[in-house]
This record gives C-alpha cells, structure tokens and sequence, in this order.
C-alpha cells in the first residue's frame, strides 16, 4: 500500500511540475530584459531582474485600455448571465409548465454548439445593430456561451434545495417572487458565485468573437491585443510575458479564493474542456 | 368547487412566473444562437462575398471544398489535432485521478492546482509555449541542448510535423486536468464496498480498475470524453496563437481555414461551408451527450 501511494505522489510531483514550468517561465521572461533573454549566463533565473518590462508595458503600450476592455467586457458580461441564468435555472426546476423539459435540453444543446459556427452569422446581425467595432458587440456576444452554460450549472443547484422550503414559505404567504428572493437566492449564494465566476473567466479569456467583431486598438481586448503585439515587427518577449503575468494573476485570485465552488460547479455536471 | 378553480388559478399563475423568468434565456437562444445558425445555412448556399448581396448557389461552395485539396488537408489536420489531443488529455486525466484518489494528504489542493491550467486565458497559455517553443532562446531546445539530448536547435514551430507536436502539446496541457478532476469525481461515486470485496476476493490492483473503476466511470468518460472532442475539434486559439495554421497549412485545422476565408478572403458563402461540413458529426456527439446527461434526471 506504501508503495503506490509513493507512486502516486511521484506521478502528481511530474504533473505538478509539467504544470508548474510554463508558469515559472512566464515570470522568469518577465523579469529580464532583452538583452538577458538573449544569453546563457544566468538562463535559468533573473539576475538581476528588472520591472522595466512591467513598467514599459503599463507606461508605453495600450496594455492599460486593454485591461479596462477586458474588465467592462468580463463584469458587464457576468453580470447579464448571472440574471438571465438565476432566473431561467431557477424556472426550469422549480415550476411546471408546458415545454420546460425540451427547453433544459436545448439550454445543453445551445451550450455545445461551437462558436466557430456561429461567428460570421453573430457577425451579420452585429453589423445590422451597428454593433461592430464597439465593446457592445462583446457584451451582446458573449450570454451565447456564457449563459447557457451557467444556466445548466444553477439547474444542479437549484435542484439540490428542498422543494419543501420554499413550499413552506408559500404557504406562510409568501409570493412565488418572495420564495425565490427571500428562501431560494440565500441558499443558492455558492452556486451563483460559482456561476459568476464561470462567466468572467470564460468572458475575460475569450478570444474569436474579439478578434472579430472589434477592430480599432483602443476597443480591443487583452488577448486579441497581445496576439496583435506578438506578430508586431519584434517578439518583445519579456513584455509579453509580463502581460501574461497580469492577465493570469486575477483569474488566479479569484480562484485561489473560490475554487471550492467552482470545482462543486465543474463537477456538478456542467463541463467544458 | 372554488377549491379546485382558485388551485388551477394559482397553477396558471405559477406557470406565467415560470415562462416570465425563462422568456430571457428565449430570447437569447432564438435571437442569438437559434437564427444565427439557420442563417449560417442559408450563407453556406449562396456565393456570399463581404460587400456583395448574396446569390443562391445551391452546394456549389460544399462541391467546391470536396474538391479543394488545401479542404482535404485541414479535415485531415483536425482529425489528427483532435484525436490525438483528447487520446492524450484521457490517458494522463485518467492516471492524475488515479494519483488524486490515492494521495490522502492534500487532496483537494492539489486538485486545485491542478486545475490552473484549465482557468487562465488560452491565448496566454499559446503565447508562452510560443515562446518555450522559441528556435534560438527557448527554454526547451535551450534545455535540450543544455543536457545534450539535441545538438543544433529545433524550429519546432517552422516543421510540420514537429508544428503539429507543439500545438496538440500546448492544448493537452491545456485540457488534462478537466478530465482529471471530471474523472476523480465520478471515482467518489463508486461505492467503497465493490473495491472491498474485490480485495477480499483477492483481485489485483489492475482486475480492480478494469472490472470496477472503468465500468463505474464509463458514463463520465463517455460525456467528458465527447464534450472534449466538440471543442477541440473546433479549436481556434492554441493553433491560431501558436502557428497561424503554417507553416504552409501543415497545422491548418477547420476553424483557422474557416477565419482565413471568411475574414481575410472575405469569402463568407464558402467560410460558413467549411464550419458546416462538420455539423452531422458535431450534430450525432451532441445528441449522445444531451442524452445521457438528461437521463440522468
């Protein structure tokens, strides 16, 4: 028995180092400067190391406004799905009527329909709206995939709450309103967190909508605008690295203190890989 | 008899409240996803050009790609890209959960770190192996020269074959933890006492997974492994971010080929034609996989 353990903590060590060395890489890049990229002595670690790539890309690239992009896209983007999710999860589970059955099958097979499909029609009606090349493109783009997604995620907690509580509550007077805000949204807190995390990562992680439907480099999003800075004239390596590094870092954070749920949620059923 | 009617009112009532709160999530699936894709049939027959009004070409754009050998070339490119990817991120997801569920100390954390992979931005996980793929400074034909596996330097990204290497390489790391934390989750389920009576029966470790892990977990394997061939087979960022589909179109793949013709060709009859030819299969894996997590219910 000692020995597998033995074992099965070696093969998580190489995982953990397989996943461990692209993440050292990307701050070790970050904190040299080119010339230092470019040499042997060290390789292996900074020395010295330097924040001129930090500094150089906050100070001298549109990295700041790509940022604010990202986060107006990434909250504004949460905070649609986590509306329109809460009350259709809770709808789909909680009350019968007619045809609800075939529309939880479809928010699944809404969910796996690939953006690749959908992004030259999406295209053709944002370019209707007069949406394209505006933040709003993204905004409106962007519940196609979060939504359904989170909206499966909730039916997994909605499901799991005693339907007795809220019956309870409705005898004692309260509207189906008053149940659900009062008795069902307190008990449901992990799972909408869980789904408000879902959807900024995957809002703030986006890539092809981005790329496509927002042109001018001032509305662009942080990766559609670092891909645009790897394929400039020179491969600015330690500053894209450092823009690696801050745009991991609060996806990181909020892991750090939310996994919990969001592995709860992953679990739950609602999975993407 | 008011019994009966004000019970009815109040289930007619309940059923408006239900279609109330679901009438967004309609509007979005119709507007947004539903209309859309018939539209991208509808594009896919006509001779759509940016700037032109479409004309109705019936499968001319399908009969053309049958005969494009660059179309051959990227059908071909996904197959491999997407098999051997998930063939892969199955294998090592499956051995991180059989590791995960034998480690009793620190379980749960090492999952999550596991799992960081899986969160953060695919775009910077393309830029950063761009890099430790870099030919003349990256960490990996530096290394390997460093331990004299290798002498002179790998364009690792510049040859086909080794291109192709490096993109599946990027999207497994990618995409193995989901199917290990996935896959430990269903080994939770498995009840304790199938294992212990096997043990009393004197079955071996391997006896164990094969006639108790693998059936408990076929439901599992089946759904994720077909949630992750759907999205890897309709990749774009790793290949984009990392290759460009180059060199030549060696790692080309149906969603970089879709982009190229639609949004720098501006060909859109003929771009919507490449992302359709796959929607009978993508059609079938999404059946299956409704299917079975509906059963379940």
């Amino acid at each position: 028995m000692a020995g597998r353990g033995v074992l099965a903590y070696g093969f998580i060590g190489l995982l953990l180092l397989v996943v461990g060395v692209p993440f050292y890489w990307m701050v070790n890049t970050s904190l040299k400067t080119s010339a230092q990229l470019q040499s042997l002595a060290p390789y292996y670690y900074p020395s010295p190391g330097t924040l001129g790539n930090y500094r150089a890309l906050l100070g001298t690239t549109n990295f700041p406004i790509w940022i604010r992009n990202s986060a107006l896209v990434a909250v504004g983007a949460t905070l649609v799905t986590v509306l329109v999710s809460s009350l259709a999860g809770y709808s789909l589970t909680r009350i019968r009527y007619p045809g609800r059955r075939l529309l939880a099958t479809t928010v699944l097979i809404v969910y796996l329909v690939p953006p690749t499909l959908l992004f030259i029609p999406l295209y053709t009606i944002l370019k209707r709206a007069d949406l394209v090349n505006s933040l709003w493109a993204l905004l409106v783009a962007y519940p196609t995939f979060t939504v359904p997604f989170c909206t499966w995620l909730l039916m997994g907690f909605f499901r799991s709450i005693p339907r007795d509580l809220e019956e309870a509550a409705m005898v004692d007077g309260a509207t189906r309103l008053g149940a659900f805000r009062r008795v069902i949204l307190p008990l449901t807190t992990p799972g909408i967190l869980a789904a408000a995390l879902f959807a900024f990562t995957l809002a703030w992680n986006e890539f092809l909508y981005a790329l496509v439907f927002v042109h001018d480099t001032e509305l662009k999003t942080i990766p559609v605008g670092l891909n645009d800075l790897m394929f400039g004239d020179i491969f600015l390596w330690g500053q894209l690295m450092a823009a690696a590094v801050v745009t991991t870092l609060p996806v990181i954070v909020l892991y750090t203190y939310l996994q919990r749920y969001m592995v709860e949620g992953l679990t739950a059923g609602a999975v993407k890989g | 008899m008011t019994r009966p009617s004000a019970l009815r009112r109040v289930r007619v009532a309940d059923a408006l409240v239900g279609y109330l709160f679901v009438s967004p999530l309609c509007v979005l699936v119709l507007g947004l996803v539903a209309y859309p894709l018939g539209n991208a049939v509808w594009i896919s027959l006509t001779d759509k050009y940016v700037g032109y009004a479409p004309r109705f070409v019936g499968l001319a754009n399908y009969a053309a790609l049958a005969r494009d050998p660059i179309f051959h070339k990227v059908v071909w490119n996904s197959a491999v890209f997407t098999l051997a990817s998930v063939a892969v991120k199955v294998v090592l997801g499956m051995l991180m959960a059989l590791a995960l569920q034998r480690a009793l100390v620190a379980r749960s954390f090492l999952r999550a770190v596991l799992l960081v992979p899986w969160v953060i931005p695919t775009v910077i996980t393309a830029l950063t192996w761009h890099w430790m793929f870099n030919a003349l400074w990256g960490l990996i034909n530096v290394t390997l020269q460093g331990v004299g596996l290798q002498r002179e330097p790998i364009a690792w990204l510049g040859q086909p074959a080794t291109a192709m290497a490096a993109v599946i390489t990027a999207n497994v790391w990618r995409g193995f933890p989901f199917f290990g934390v996935s896959l430990l989750a269903g080994m939770q389920t498995i009840p304790r006492d199938l294992y212990e009576a096997a043990a009393v029966d004197g079955a071996s470790p391997a006896q164990r997974f094969w006639h108790i892990t693998l059936p408990g977990l076929r439901l599992v394997l089946l759904v994720t492994t077909l949630i992750s061939l759907i999205f890897t087979l309709n990749d774009f960022n790793i290949v984009y971010v990392l290759t460009r589909g180059g060199p030549g179109t060696a790692t080309h793949v149906l969603a970089t080929y879709t982009y190229e013709i639609g949004f720098q060709a501006l060909r859109w009859g003929k771009a919507v034609a490449v992302s359709m030819f796959l929607m009978p299969v993508i059609a079938v894996m999404i059946v299956i996989v409704t299917r079975y997590l509906t059963r379940e219910e």
